[in-house]
């Protein structure tokens, strides 16, 4: 899909970095920071995209370094929509939710909290979003009043 | 980047206090290890750990955390976390931690409750 550039668009390009995630996560901030979000969803938009963009370059590239993750960030319709794409074919199963006491007791892996955060911090959220360039996660956080800073 | 943890112990009667600073990932596992075995923390009843309050915190930081709670539920030890911001105590009652640690918001309130 070719994509219009606008004034309420930005994307982000990240190699397949761990720590590179951090990137985003600060470009995320200052865009919502710019349409005038509250800073506890700032915080929330903030997690979330850290962890789509880890589960981006583990799981969808597979810590290969050539492989892209490509954020974007849309405000649509009083939303700030942001999308990550890795080069993978998806998440085969949806994990459940986490269950902190078999984790403590070591009956399930301590790890497999990405997308636990992703779903709960977020308005809303399409996983498994297939395309020839990829996978895509679609993350949605509702604006009360969005307005550019002055 | 992805900061290295600094785990400084510091040792009250029963209770061990782990002043851990930076980002909190799957890179501290081994640092998190190591201030677990020394004998200052692994034999005593009660730890409190205190993070930096704008330390960078992802999932698998926590997955570290949680490892750290099995051998400290293991070992029957209680332990406290402060230095958190309102955000990471959020997320850590969303993932159930606070079954395991509880969280105070202050290093006073939490030497108070545990010391």
């Amino acid at each position: 899909m070719v994509r219009e550039a606008d004034d309420r668009s930005i994307e982000i390009i990240l190699p397949t970095k761990i720590g590179y995630e951090r990137i985003a996560m600060d470009c995320s901030a200052s865009f919502a920071r710019y349409w005038g979000t509250v800073d506890e969803r700032i915080e929330d938009l903030k997690t979330a995209v850290a962890e789509a963009c880890l589960n981006a370059m583990e799981h969808g590239n597979k810590g290969r370094p050539e492989a892209r993750v490509v954020v974007t960030l849309d405000l649509e319709n009083g939303a700030i929509v942001v999308q990550v794409k890795d080069e993978g074919n998806g998440i085969p199963e949806i994990p459940a939710d986490p269950d902190i006491q078999r984790k403590i007791q070591k009956l399930e892996p301590a790890r497999g909290l990405g997308l636990f955060l992703i779903r709960n911090l977020m308005d809303q959220v399409e996983l498994n979003r297939i395309t020839e360039q990829g996978h895509t996660v679609r993350m949605t956080i509702r604006l009360q009043n969005p307005e550019p800073m002055s | 980047m992805v900061d290295q943890n600094q785990i400084s112990i510091e040792n009250r009667g029963e209770l061990s206090i782990l002043d851990i600073t930076g980002d909190i990932t799957s890179a501290s596992e081994p640092f998190f290890a190591q201030a677990y075995k020394h004998p200052d923390v692994d034999g005593v009843g009660k730890i409190l750990l205190k993070f930096d309050e704008g330390a960078y915190i992802n999932s698998g930081g926590i997955a570290v955390l949680i490892q750290l709670l099995a051998e400290t539920k293991r070992k029957a030890q209680k332990v406290g976390i402060t230095g958190l911001s309102d955000h990471f105590k959020k997320i850590f009652h969303m993932v159930g931690i606070t079954r395991f640690a509880d969280i105070y918001a202050s290093m006073d309130e939490a030497l108070k409750a545990m010391g």
